[in-house]
């Protein structure tokens, strides 16, 4: 709690920033040529990118899923990782080892607190984070707060109330945002997204959206036996729940068995359809909304849950349907298109298709100047301080339709959703989970 | 991406055993019984509740509860093992007596229990909680100062404005990052009761004291903008 936040923007104490300083720095040495010596590539004339330039980066809670993404991300030639924090000794000494040896040296810090780590580290642009879905949007608006960027793994928010929370802190903060739904930045997904939303398979009426085949709507408040407290240094328990209800420890939390329990998980929607609400509603250009109409299907996982848009586009809910992961199916009047992991090349309805789905994409990536490359969209977004393509409204108002998908499942009917006013219709039930009051102090 | 695979199949199956284990539960969201009222202050008063029998109820009150259940939740606000999950049961109730429980917890708790009412009274918005949240600006407790700021913004009136205002130059470190985040929120707060000019000179404020460069200039377009369309 010691951190000169007045520092969080990089200024240093002469109000440089620290590109600033480090130019001067490298100047200089250009001007007392000898005997100071600057390595070409501090000065980024040997192809590499000077250092003043790079996007300085810090990680927050990287299990085997944000280190996936940091092995992604650390090859970019403008990235370069200086820290971890992790409430986990044995995970903050793993993505420590793991970034010293990317980098080539020791001096990556571990942090056991991000936000001392943040607070005290104005040479920090940019945090990933990829905790458990608990901690997304919390550990994402502290970050903000602190003047830094924010690339968050999915699923980003808990309730509506979070994800709101995200949106105004991003504008406030005037911070760039990316949530990790990537398929938005991958060519298959691409190409049938466009030609969904460009008419090319006609009045789209149905929209299909994967959900996690494992796992349930239907989670749990049970607490798995006590197990002895590590020590604090080992894993802080108390910060590892944040705002969420106190438990007794189990060591299975802290290995992924966190999942399936109400104060920790946003269920087999959440799970996938994180991504795939995403995918369905940039095809249909419904990434400012969410779905209004949730019919309760009798099983325990919302499969074959029909969720209707104001325009009237129903996007069902699957467990099956595709050949890999996070698929999704557009179909129209004039022709279906459809995409999952693993598909090399969308499936359509006509050869036509496939190849104005190329072009369309083409297209695509040279008018919005977009990559496929979410983590280098985010990157190039960092720079220019434009929008990432999934920016924080995209993830709160496709959150919004998975917390909705939830709720209707929990309360086991029908609800409607207003997503303008951002609750359910007339129903004092199903608003009571618009929110969860957060346990002291992790209160955003 | 080579490994997705490898990785979406071992988070399944990491899932998957996890939520076996889930599975055993008797309650979840989806299967619990819909208890009463009643029942659930019942198990609230039974001599041997666990701590567990006790979240419970006060997890599902959350979602069915009305005043009814102060009687009985009301004194665990100010229980250091179950205050935040009394909260949890209450923040979203709908009935004035629930900031008068909490508005008592502040006039009288310290540490967690404090702070966690006044973090409720923030997301209630509740009006006549702002003096006393006021006082609460410069407390010793770091963390009782941060949950005041933000909760003062939320509440957003006048008086929480100024409050924030006369806070900003006197704060310090999250303290101050908290303060700015409540002069947003307090801004925000009148500019939609159309109280144009008043949440302009928050943003003003803003835009001249905050510690952060990236709040200056937001804080200076808005105020901006607000000047226009007044």
């Amino acid at each position: 709690m010691t951190g000169p936040v007045s520092n969080a923007e990089g200024r240093a104490e002469t109000g440089q920033t620290r590109r600033d300083c480090l130019k001067t720095a490298a100047l200089a040495g250009a001007a007392f040529a000898v005997p100071t010596i600057v390595p070409a590539s501090a000065l980024g004339r040997d192809g590499t990118v000077a250092p003043s330039e790079k996007i300085v980066m810090a990680g927050i809670g990287l299990g085997p899923r944000g280190q996936y993404v940091l092995d992604w991300m650390s090859p970019e030639k403008d990235v370069r990782f200086v820290a971890i924090a992790d409430v986990q000794k044995s995970r903050r000494d793993e993505v420590k080892a793991k970034i010293d040896k990317h980098n080539g040296d020791q001096d990556c810090k571990t942090y056991a607190d991000f936000e001392e780590m943040l607070a005290t580290r104005p040479d920090i642009d940019a945090v990933l984070i990829a905790t458990g879905d608990r901690w997304h949007s919390q550990a994402a608006i502290r970050a903000m707060r602190l003047g830094k960027d924010v690339y968050s793994e999915k699923p980003s928010s808990m309730t509506v109330a979070e994800g709101r929370a995200v949106v105004e802190t991003a504008k406030r903060y005037g911070r760039v945002y990316q949530t990790g739904t990537q398929r938005l930045s991958e060519g298959p997904f691409r190409q049938i997204i466009e030609l969904s939303r460009q008419g090319k398979l006609g009045k789209i009426h149905t929209v299909r959206a994967h959900i996690a085949p494992w796992d349930s709507a239907d989670l749990s408040y049970a607490w798995l036996p006590e197990e002895p407290l590590p020590p604090k240094d080992e894993l802080n328990w108390d910060a590892w729940l944040g705002g969420c209800p106190w438990r007794p420890f189990n060591s299975s939390y802290t290995k992924g068995g966190w999942r399936g329990h109400y104060d920790f998980h946003t269920s087999c929607i959440g799970e996938w359809g994180a991504h795939t609400f995403a995918q369905g509603q940039a095809g249909i250009d419904a990434l400012d909304t969410s779905a209004v109409e949730y019919g309760y299907v009798k099983n325990v996982s919302g499969d074959g849950m029909v969720t209707t848009f104001a325009s009237g586009v129903k996007m069902i809910l699957q467990r099956e349907g595709w050949r890999g992961s996070c698929g999704m199916t557009f179909e129209g009047t004039e022709g279906s298109a459809s995409c999952a992991d693993g598909y090399e090349k969308p499936d359509v309805s006509s050869p036509a298709l496939a190849a104005e789905g190329e072009r369309l994409l083409a297209e695509y990536v040279e008018k919005t100047g977009k990559p496929m490359n979410h983590v280098r969209d985010f990157f190039n977004c960092v720079k220019s301080r434009q929008e990432t393509v999934a920016n924080p409204e995209v993830m709160h108002r496709t959150m919004s339709t998975v917390h909705a998908a939830n709720v209707c499942m929990w309360l086991r009917r029908d609800v409607q959703f207003d997503p303008v006013r951002e609750e359910f219709v007339g129903d004092a039930e199903a608003n009571r989970f618009l929110t969860r009051a957060q346990r002291a102090p992790w209160i955003i | 991406m080579k490994t997705k695979t490898a990785v979406l199949a071992g988070a399944a199956l990491l899932a998957a055993s996890s939520s076996a284990l889930a599975q055993k539960a008797s309650q979840s969201a989806g299967s619990r019984k819909r208890k009463s009222q009643d029942e659930l202050i019942e198990a609230l008063q039974k001599p041997d509740a666990t701590r567990k029998d006790k979240a419970d109820a006060l997890r599902v009150l959350a979602q069915v509860g009305d005043g009814e259940c102060l009687k009985v939740v009301a004194p665990l606000l100010k229980d250091e093992d179950l205050a935040d999950m009394a909260r949890y049961a209450i923040e979203p109730i709908p009935d004035p007596a629930v900031d008068d429980a909490l508005r008592a917890v502040v006039a009288e708790a310290t540490g967690r229990p404090l702070v966690g009412a006044i973090g409720s009274l923030g997301v209630r918005r509740d009006a006549k909680a702002v003096p006393a949240l006021a006082a609460k600006l410069g407390d010793s407790d770091a963390q009782v100062a941060i949950a005041a700021a933000k909760s003062l913004g939320c509440i957003g009136n006048a008086a929480a404005a100024q409050a924030l205002q006369d806070a900003l130059p006197k704060a310090t470190g999250f303290a101050q990052a908290a303060v700015v985040e409540g002069l947003f929120r307090a801004a925000e707060s009148l500019a939609a009761q159309k109280q144009c000019q008043a949440a302009a000179g928050l943003y003003d404020a803003l835009a001249k004291s905050s510690p952060l460069d990236c709040t200056k200039k937001v804080a200076a377009e808005r105020a901006e903008a607000l000047r226009k369309s007044s």
